[in-house]
């Protein structure tokens, strides 16, 4: 048809406003994959100079390292969930459960192998209870979370006991820590996401699913299976989380996964994806938003701020970062044309 | 009642882009009291835009509007619909969840408001008056909008559209959506209100129509007017040649009397549903086009639902015979090389936030493998052949298809199935809002697909279509076949419409 050729030569006589261009440029598709990126260099930068330079110690980049390898394990692995337009926020929960019995495990065992595949069993085991509710008896995930999250509280804290804690001896955590096995276990289940996420059909399934559930099962696809995936998927991320958390503090506490279902949204927000699922979601977001996440907590705090602020600012950036991303549908419906 | 002939619109030198996409390009026309105006052009030609604009649905990009002669520059809809200016829009207007009356009043519950609290009572019975007034008595306005269908959702816009009395109303692309009856209804409607003075606005892809309800035709091509062309010098021909700027060559439909082969592929034993379809038995043939026909309410969409697994058949079964694998579901008849193309686009058949390249690829991630991988090579192969093939108009496969027009979503969606291959396609209501141009290009689809030995349900509410496309027809009422008509016989559509009524 000739009307491809017209608009293109008429590109040059456009006049388009500021909002029109601020449009082209929001759904260019390389904007979305880079914006996140751009964000996370930002942030360096600004804390970088309010810091004069301190931000930028070998033991504070660490810290940040390690706290943004558990958010961004948790987050790669939830990504599968979100993309399929459902939400489970009680990874932390799951996290706390996973690693006590890793480390009741351990400590009756002596085995390191032992306490890693029971940690990610045990994590494996509950994200697929928590579907087969959903799938099954045909509760909203979210719902199901907010159940569950009270209940594997509740059992951890039975099973750590009076005490709040449990402790692994220091010389597993800083064996495990110095042979490398927190870079290499979160690598390969990173790449692993990557792969099943953007070159397998269940990842591709997962995506089309969360962005139009009648149109993907009209094409052949199942929800119920695609759902498990989602849910064994982030299980086996959060189990290895569960075992990173152990490593980080040589102990597992009633407090062990306070707050990760929060940061993990947030780190995968600041990612670019959307938490309402569908094609804007991607692997690797939940890296760089746990990077950007952890940045920012140890950001605000060095130059000053309050935690409690830090909660306040985080919980503004979250809101901010969730209207840009969504796409309202108007009142009435209406067509674009063109 | 107001004089006639006096200007009651007016755009003038109206822009409007998308982004780099021009929509509209200098437009400049005028709607005068007691005229029925057409609009008319191929698919992203930029009729629903202008008209949206004038109904704030959107704002123009430059260019100015007057209204009863003062400048005219509507915030939303409510601004319009209060100062006059009524549309109903080419998809779906009224929200499924809420009930009838709550989507007549949308937005207006402000008058039914005793304190806090808002009188139903009042609202419900205003509604039945608003039913009434466009002559509609089976709509029960207390009742949720999701138990009526498409076409009785429509019927239901068009009151709430014509509760407000409007002076200028605008009938997007809705009469495709309706039966003869709902087009009776709006036919009616706009020659009362074209006699009473006020002004009519219609965007039809149905050219017969457009001559025989307009009063002025306004062509439009790629956001610029062509012509403006009086009653008394309409030429289907003409028409037809401006609004794609090329001759339009000879064949619309297919001309051949090929027969089909004595296989049967696909087979309804029997099957009863949860609506509809009581013992409902068909046969599908190798190479056969076989047609369904008949008002939206008989039973035939259901029956396309059904063959394809998605309404639930409780009792007897669809059976695809070369190895009796039986269709209990979606999955199982897309596995076994069915295709299925929704009557509701927008929400059935694509994936509107995903790309075209994500949509049509949705079909092939068992075929585009290198082992448990995708191969991103050769899925790219798979979408730009039918990006190329069809003649997507877009900037890129990697654009959102909401950004798309009806035409071209359309060809998504028959981009995607023919990337499947799948050997049996049922269609449901294929050319629904889409013009002539994309029409003849899907018939000649339809054609190719069962040259190729491939075959094809086609369920339709317009008749020509089904004449003209298929080897067998099968007419239907109240979820029966009350007809059976072959394409080596000849028939015409008055026996037709005597087997539908």
């Amino acid at each position: 048809m000739n009307a491809t050729a017209s608009v293109k030569t008429n590109d040059r006589e456009l006049h388009l406003s500021l909002k029109e261009r601020v449009e082209v440029i929001r759904s260019n598709r390389y904007f979305l994959m880079i914006f996140p990126f751009a964000m996370l260099a930002l942030m360096i930068v600004i804390f970088g100079v309010a810091t004069q330079g301190r931000f930028f110690k070998p033991s504070v980049l660490k810290g940040i390292l390690s706290q943004a390898i558990i958010i961004g394990t948790c987050a790669t692995g939830v990504a599968f969930i979100y993309s399929n337009g459902n939400l489970d926020i009680s990874i932390g929960a799951v996290l706390g459960m996973a690693s006590t019995l890793g480390v009741l495990a351990y400590n009756a065992t002596g085995s390191v192998s032992v306490f890693v595949l029971v940690s990610v069993g045990t994590a494996l085991a509950l994200m697929a209870f928590n579907c087969t509710m959903s799938v099954v008896c045909h509760i909203k995930t979210i719902t199901v979370a907010i159940v569950v999250t009270q209940i594997y509280g509740a059992i951890t804290t039975l099973l750590i006991g009076g005490a709040g804690k449990i402790e692994i001896p220091y010389e597993v955590s800083s064996g495990m820590e110095d042979g490398g096995f927190r870079y290499i276990a979160f690598f390969a289940y990173f790449l692993f996401c990557v792969v099943i996420y953007h070159y397998t059909k269940v990842g591709r399934e997962l995506r089309f699913l969360g962005g139009n559930e009648s149109c993907a099962q009209q094409t052949g696809m199942s929800n119920a299976k695609a759902t498990y995936i989602s849910f064994l998927m982030t299980g086996l991320g959060v189990g290895l989380a569960a075992v990173f958390s152990v490593i980080d503090v040589s102990a597992v506490s009633v407090e062990t996964g306070n707050g990760l279902g929060m940061d993990v949204m947030l780190a995968t927000v600041l990612g670019g994806m959307s938490i309402f699922g569908g094609a804007r979601s991607n692997a690797y977001a939940g890296l760089v938003g746990a990077l950007t996440v952890a940045a920012l907590n140890k950001g605000l705090l060095m130059v000053g701020v309050s935690s409690a602020l830090i909660q306040g600012i985080r919980g503004v950036i979250f809101l901010a970062l969730v209207y840009l991303n969504s796409e309202r549908q108007k009142l009435l419906p209406s067509r674009v044309q063109f | 009642m107001p004089e006639k002939g006096k200007v009651l619109a007016e755009v003038k030198d109206l822009c409007k882009n998308f982004g780099v996409t021009i929509a509209l390009s200098h437009v400049d026309f005028a709607v005068k009291t007691g005229e029925i105006r057409g609009l008319i052009g191929e698919n992203g030609s930029g009729k629903s835009t202008v008209s949206s604009i004038i109904a704030g649905l959107q704002p123009p990009s430059s260019g100015q509007m007057f209204y009863k002669d003062k400048p005219w520059r509507p915030k939303d809809v409510l601004e319009a619909q209060e100062a006059g200016i009524g549309m109903i829009v080419q998809e779906a207007g009224t929200i499924a969840g809420i009930s009838v009356a709550e989507n007549i009043f949308l937005g207006n519950y402000k008058r039914f408001k005793k304190g806090p609290i808002i009188d139903r009572r009042a609202m419900v019975f205003e509604a039945r008056k608003a039913l009434e007034k466009i002559g509609v008595t089976d709509i029960n306005p207390a009742l949720p909008t999701r138990m009526y269908d498409m076409q009785e959702r429509k019927l239901i816009e068009i009151a709430k559209c014509m509760y407000n009395d409007p002076e200028l109303l605008i009938v997007d692309e809705t009469t495709t959506a309706l039966s003869q009856t709902g087009r009776d209804i709006i036919y009616k409607i706009m020659h009362d209100m074209a006699d009473a003075g006020k002004a009519v606005m219609i965007i039809s892809h149905d050219l017969n129509e457009m001559m025989e309800q307009c009063d002025t035709l306004t062509v439009l091509r790629d956001g610029v007017i062509i012509d403006n062309i009086a009653k008394a010098d309409f030429d289907p021909d003409d028409i037809k040649q401006k609004m794609v700027g090329r001759e339009i060559k000879g064949h619309y439909y297919r001309v051949d009397n090929d027969g089909y082969k004595e296989e049967v592929v696909l087979k309804a034993d029997c099957i009863t549903t949860m609506h509809s379809l009581l013992c409902f038995d068909l046969e599908l043939h190798k190479q056969e086009i076989l047609g369904i026909g008949g008002l939206s309410d008989c039973g035939m969409h259901t029956v396309g639902r059904a063959l394809y697994g998605l309404d639930q058949v409780v009792d007897g079964q669809v059976v695809l015979t070369k190895d009796g694998t039986v269709v209990k579901n979606a999955q199982v008849a897309f596995k076994n090389g069915l295709g299925y193309v929704s009557k509701n686009r927008d929400t059935e058949s694509l994936e509107l936030n995903a790309s075209i390249y994500n949509n049509i690829a949705s079909t092939g991630y068992d075929k585009n493998n290198m082992g448990p991988f995708i191969s991103p090579r050769r899925e790219k192969a798979y979408v730009d052949k039918q990006v190329k093939a069809l003649m997507i108009k877009c900037q890129n496969a990697y654009q959102p298809v909401r950004a798309l027009s009806g035409g071209n979503k359309q060809k998504v969606v028959f981009g995607k199935w023919c990337a499947d291959d799948a050997d049996i396609l049922i269609l449901d209501c294929p050319t629904r809002g889409v013009d002539i141009g994309v029409k003849a290009a899907m018939y000649q689809l339809i054609y190719d697909m069962k040259k190729q030995g491939k075959s094809i349900i086609m369920i339709s509410e317009e008749l020509p279509e089904l004449m003209g496309m298929c080897d067998r027809l099968l007419i239907m009422r109240d979820g029966e076949v009350s007809g059976e008509f072959f394409r080596k016989d000849g028939y015409d559509d008055r026996t037709l419409i005597e087997y539908m009524i």
